[in-house]
């Protein structure tokens, strides 16, 4: 579903995507951690073209995401991207925020998107919040509009950049809980995330990052009890630790 | 002698009031096609093209960066030299659309990029197409940091219209010059003048003040 292939990127003189190989089939759900600025932010926003690679090659769904006569707008419908800071649009509903792609990018008839806009939000637990401003909703409520929009597009694949990491606690896990519903509902994931109680229980595969490089990919258990490598035994420490 | 002259300026008043009407269409004009021109210029100094980003950076210096009535000197004076022949009346809507484009153009442009990148971010990750976030993402949030400062520039377009009577254009201030000739008490005469602009001027200013209240209410609301 997703292939990387020898995929190299750089910021000026830092090589922040290292030779990066990875498979990602179909309904599996992958966590990606690693250290700050270890480049798995910019390793999933490569995957709808959010950033340029500039050498090797990046497939999705049969797709070639860095070929200049690729098609983004049919990629990117195909991708739900939840951003750590929401992005919901502050001037329009939750309704709205979730209905405007569908609309402008599916083509779906307004009834319809709307229909479907309330049936998704009330399927992230938001159903009696459709016509509030992003602003009078909560941080946690926030993201599940986010998740919702996402959804919207029925999309094949959903990426997560840190999506709980600004939230305040106690509202982490009405979100994780959206995500473990997807997961067990058989969406391909691609999850950039702390929350190792998360990873262990519904990811398939973590693959852990550090200065641009791959360093260790492996099933949750295997990787948290046992990390092959010494800077996967350092990055858990530091992280179990606090 | 005072009482004298002011029976006289109120017999004068309908010249007076065309005068306004003058001011009041020079300004109307220009501010639709300002409008208009400094929105698309606005578009392209906040856009994706680069050479479009430069020409428009370099023209709102340049008008920016010249007295007014120097500019409308130019378009009067100089155009015809090289064929392009103009009256007084278009000379001046030419000028001040120019003038009033340029400085829309910055606003315009300031307003699209003080829209925060995620959500241009967001919609691009959605699938909309460039012109699509423009629309529906980035112009309506844009449309918060532009609208105080625009109605604001409208009233620097009014005043700044009194200079179009320097080629001859007879507005409210040209009333003012020719009738001080037959009324010569210049402070009835201009105060007149001034209090005529004012009450085309000072609801502007209301509706700028008002737009900035309200904009900033509804963005913390927001």
């Amino acid at each position: 579903m997703i292939s990387f292939k020898n995929v190299n990127k750089w910021y000026g003189d830092l090589h922040v995507l290292n030779k990066i190989d990875l498979e990602v089939a179909q309904g599996e759900v992958v966590v990606v951690c690693g250290p700050s600025g270890s480049g798995k932010s910019t390793l999933i926003r490569c995957i709808n073209r959010l950033e340029a690679i500039q050498k090797g090659d990046l497939v999705v769904d049969d797709m070639n995401v860095h070929d200049k006569k690729t098609n983004m707008t049919k990629i990117r419908a195909e991708i739900g991207f939840i951003f750590q800071s929401f992005n919901l649009y502050p001037h329009m509903t939750a309704l709205g925020n979730v209905t405007i792609a569908p609309i402008r990018v599916r083509k779906i008839p307004k009834e319809e998107a709307e229909k479907l806009g309330r049936e998704t939000l009330t399927r992230v637990g938001l159903g009696d919040r459709v016509d509030n401003y992003p602003a009078q909703l909560s941080g946690g409520q926030q993201q599940r509009v986010a998740i919702a929009r996402g959804l919207c597009m029925r999309p094949k694949i959903m990426l997560f950049d840190e999506p709980t990491s600004a939230l305040d606690p106690e509202m982490i896990n009405e979100v994780l809980d959206v995500m473990r519903d997807l997961a067990k509902g058989g969406m391909t994931m691609m999850v950039v995330t702390h929350e190792m109680g998360f990873a262990r229980e519904v990811a398939n595969r973590v693959v852990f990052m550090d200065e641009g490089q791959i360093i260790e990919v492996a099933p949750p258990n295997d990787f948290f009890t046992n990390p092959q490598t010494d800077r996967g035994k350092y990055f858990l420490s530091s992280i179990l630790t606090h | 002698m005072w009482s004298f002259y002011f029976n006289e300026l109120m017999r004068s008043l309908p010249f007076f009031l065309k005068g306004l009407w003058m001011t009041v269409a020079v300004a109307g004009l220009s501010l639709i096609f300002g409008t208009i021109i400094g929105f698309f210029g606005g578009i392209m100094r906040a856009g994706r093209n680069k050479p479009a980003r430069i020409i428009v950076g370099a023209w709102v210096d340049l008008i920016r960066g010249t007295p007014f009535l120097v500019q409308i000197f130019i378009i009067f004076f100089i155009l015809p030299g090289i064929g392009i022949e103009l009256e007084a009346f278009p000379a001046a809507v030419v000028a001040l659309t120019n003038l009033t484009a340029s400085f829309i153009c910055e606003i315009v442009a300031s307003g699209i990029l003080a829209v925060p990148k995620g959500q241009r971010e967001a919609a691009t990750a959605s699938g909309l197409s460039y012109y699509e976030q423009l629309r529906f993402i980035v112009l309506p949030q844009a449309m918060r940091s532009i609208l105080p400062p625009l109605v604001g520039q409208y009233v620097l377009l009014v005043k700044d219209s009194s200079i179009v009577s320097a080629i001859g254009v007879v507005d409210i201030t040209r009333v003012g010059w020719l009738t001080v000739q037959r009324i010569p008490e210049g402070l009835m005469v201009f105060g007149l003048v001034g209090l005529l602009y004012f009450a085309v001027c000072y609801p502007l200013i209301n509706l700028s003040g008002y737009l900035e209240r309200r904009m900033t209410v509804v963005s913390t609301k927001l």
